[in-house]
């Protein structure tokens, strides 16, 4: 209150000292503040003090009306918009192509702003959904991208580009691990024309990948009976080893992950010492399974039938 | 046991620290439970390596044996030696193929090719790193185990550490790299450092990065609440504005613990009070050191406390951006400029 005090008394007085007001409002900071009191207490000394309240508050009257003016418009070009707003949404729905009324300066800019703040929410809900999100950085010269990942429902990280769009688009930083290929998919993707097709093509591989990791995490928390042989990084490989129930052998499982854009894996191999059982009908239909369900379930599926312990 | 043999563990005893003594020998495995229990750990570390002799003597362990317990030590503790970070550049098109069996029969039998005496040992460690131990020889000598070379490799990442390495011996052991994890070249990242853990996770990006949002992290509210809620902050917003430029520049939480940057300036010497160094055509060679037990904690405090103005310099924010800490400054670039450094031992 004290301060709002100082900085309305400082506005008034813009008139006198006003060399040195200038320059202690432009600075922030405690000293600034101080000269400023200073400066203040030897004016009051020399000033009669009636008549310099009289004016102050015949000054915030006006000052007072004007706000009072500009509030009044903002809250009618507010309603104007939430007008045009819906009128807006209401064509999307019905994918109407409505002839524009007036052509006046007004009304072009209130459409904008109607976009505008449509483009704005189309964006947030697409962040809601899982989606990226998009926020401007460096005065307008280069936007920031979060991506989420989910699996199953559960939201896991999210990755962030930095991107410069002037003077030329490329990437500035990002914290996505080395060994998902970021400037392999801008240049394949066309980062500098099809900025939507990169993003959707990133946002693919890093759900994948922490879907593949998330899996991961899974069978060893739910399956400890069956061993993790091998894994690596990128989650693109997964040995198991499985023991079979009442045969003394055990199963050595691969799954490959070759395509990078998927979940699932693109190759199941079994190897066993016993050749008749990995030709045999019940692993021909683990085989598949394996292929087309995360290996958690599909593991869980396969305890349930017996074949694994 | 062998004299060299018999060295090599004198070494490694004098190395291991007396608290981590049990521990890795219990890791190694390599004494029976009676000999173990025969070693009496309160006694001096002199007194132990005797007894240590003695048992290895026993069991007739060869040089082979010894290694495996060096690496386990170095495996353990990382952070003594002087690491120098590389990267492999322009992949293959089966680069993400490439497993740990593939790498590891690839790796030794192109190194074997090209230096015929040599030691080579390669372990996977719990965090998917590959290291490997070199003992080199040449064509008349047998590998020398008291100067090993140490590399760390994270498959599927373009990323290698090394150790000590002379310039003779870099170009195979690159060579050898290149061709096992099916890259075509490899260049010197500019990034060494004493502790391995720190410019691993500054090459590998495993800080919390803090990158600009709509919707800022309820932990900011923490703030807050720290702080009385009688004393109004004056410069709140501006200290607050502050830390979170320097958390964009350097990032936020525990930053790696990077100890030293250093800027070779090639550039020309501008000051217009001293005309003599001015009117000189060469350009003023100098070299900057910054040193500290946690260089980018303290960058980004300065940043945060307003010693320093934000945005920050870029040469000083891009040692966490580009990963390095080696820069070579000359007048024609705008920034820092990457050239190549010799890592020598």
């Amino acid at each position: 209150m004290f301060l709002a005090q100082q900085r309305h008394y400082s506005q008034q007085n813009k008139g006198k000292d006003s060399r040195n007001m200038e320059t202690a409002s432009t600075k922030a900071g405690v000293l600034s503040l101080l000269s400023l009191l200073e400066v203040q207490a030897r004016s009051r000394r020399t000033q009669p003090q009636q008549q310099s309240r009289v004016k102050e508050l015949k000054a915030k009257i006006e000052a007072l009306k004007v706000q009072k003016q500009q509030l009044e418009a903002e809250i009618e070009t507010h309603q104007n918009l939430q007008k045009l707003r819906s009128s807006l949404d209401k064509q999307c729905a019905d994918e109407e192509d409505v002839e524009m009324e007036e052509v006046s300066e007004n009304s072009q800019l209130l459409r904008l702003m109607a976009r505008h703040t449509q483009l704005k929410d189309l964006l947030h809900a697409h962040h809601l959904i899982g989606g990226y999100d998009v926020i401007k950085t460096r005065q307008g010269k280069g936007v920031c991208v979060s991506l989420a990942t989910a699996y199953e429902g559960v939201y896991l990280d999210t990755y962030n580009l930095e991107i410069d769009l002037k003077p030329t688009v490329k990437i500035s930083r990002h914290n996505i691990p080395p060994f998902i290929p970021v400037n392999g998919l801008a240049e394949e993707n066309d980062m500098q024309v099809n900025m939507r097709a990169f993003l959707d093509a990133l946002s693919q591989h890093l759900n994948a990948f922490a879907g593949r990791k998330q899996q991961l995490k899974l069978l060893k928390e739910q399956h400890k009976s069956v061993e993790v042989m091998e894994s690596n990084v990128l989650c693109s490989i997964l040995v198991l080893m499985f023991k079979v129930p009442r045969a003394k052998t055990a199963v050595l499982c691969t799954l490959d992950y070759t395509d990078h854009s998927r979940c699932l894996p693109t190759r199941v191999h079994f190897e066993c010492e016993d050749k008749q059982l990995s030709d045999s009908d019940q692993w021909k239909k683990n085989h598949s399974l394996l292929m087309e369900t995360p290996v958690h379930k599909a593991l869980t599926a396969m305890k349930n039938m017996g074949d694994i312990v | 046991m062998d004299d060299s043999a018999r060295r090599l563990l004198q070494r490694i005893m004098r190395r291991i620290p007396a608290q981590m003594l049990k521990p890795t020998l219990d890791k190694w495995g390599r004494l029976t439970a009676a000999q173990r229990q025969s070693m009496d750990f309160t006694e001096s570390k002199w007194a132990l390596t005797e007894k240590l002799l003695a048992i290895c003597e026993e069991n007739e362990m060869t040089v082979k044996h010894i290694t495996e317990l060096e690496m386990i030590h170095v495996i353990e503790n990382p952070d003594h030696c002087m690491w120098y970070a590389l990267q492999l550049m322009d992949p293959e098109e089966d680069v993400h193929s490439v497993e740990l069996t593939q790498f590891k029969e690839q790796f030794k039998s192109h190194l074997r090719e090209l230096i015929r005496h040599v030691s080579i040992k390669i372990k996977k460690h719990t965090d998917e790193a590959v290291w490997i131990r070199i003992a080199w020889g040449d064509s008349f000598s047998r590998p020398n185990h008291l100067k090993p070379t140490y590399v760390v490799h994270h498959l599927q990442t373009p990323y290698v550490f090394v150790t000590s390495l002379t310039s003779k011996l870099k170009p195979l052991l690159s060579q050898a790299l290149v061709l096992s994890t099916r890259y075509q070249a490899i260049k010197d990242a500019s990034l060494s450092g004493r502790k391995l853990t720190a410019i691993r996770d500054l090459l590998m990006r495993q800080y919390q990065q803090v990158f600009p949002t709509k919707y800022p992290s309820p932990l900011a509210e923490n703030d807050q609440n720290a702080s009385n809620i009688l004393i109004n902050k004056e410069q709140a917003e501006l200290a607050a504005s502050r830390h979170q430029k320097a958390r964009e520049a350097f990032g936020d939480g525990m930053l790696p613990q990077l100890q030293s940057a250093v800027y070779k300036l090639e550039t020309k010497f501008r000051d217009h009070t001293n005309k003599t160094m001015t009117e000189r055509e060469e350009a003023f060679r100098c070299v900057v050191k910054f040193a500290s037990t946690n260089l980018l904690e303290s960058l980004r405090h300065c940043a945060s406390s307003g010693i320093a103005s934000t945005p920050g310099t870029s040469l000083l924010s891009s040692i966490p951006l580009k990963g390095r800490n080696y820069f070579v400054i000359t007048d024609n670039s705008p920034g820092p400029s990457s050239q190549t450094r010799q890592p020598s031992n």
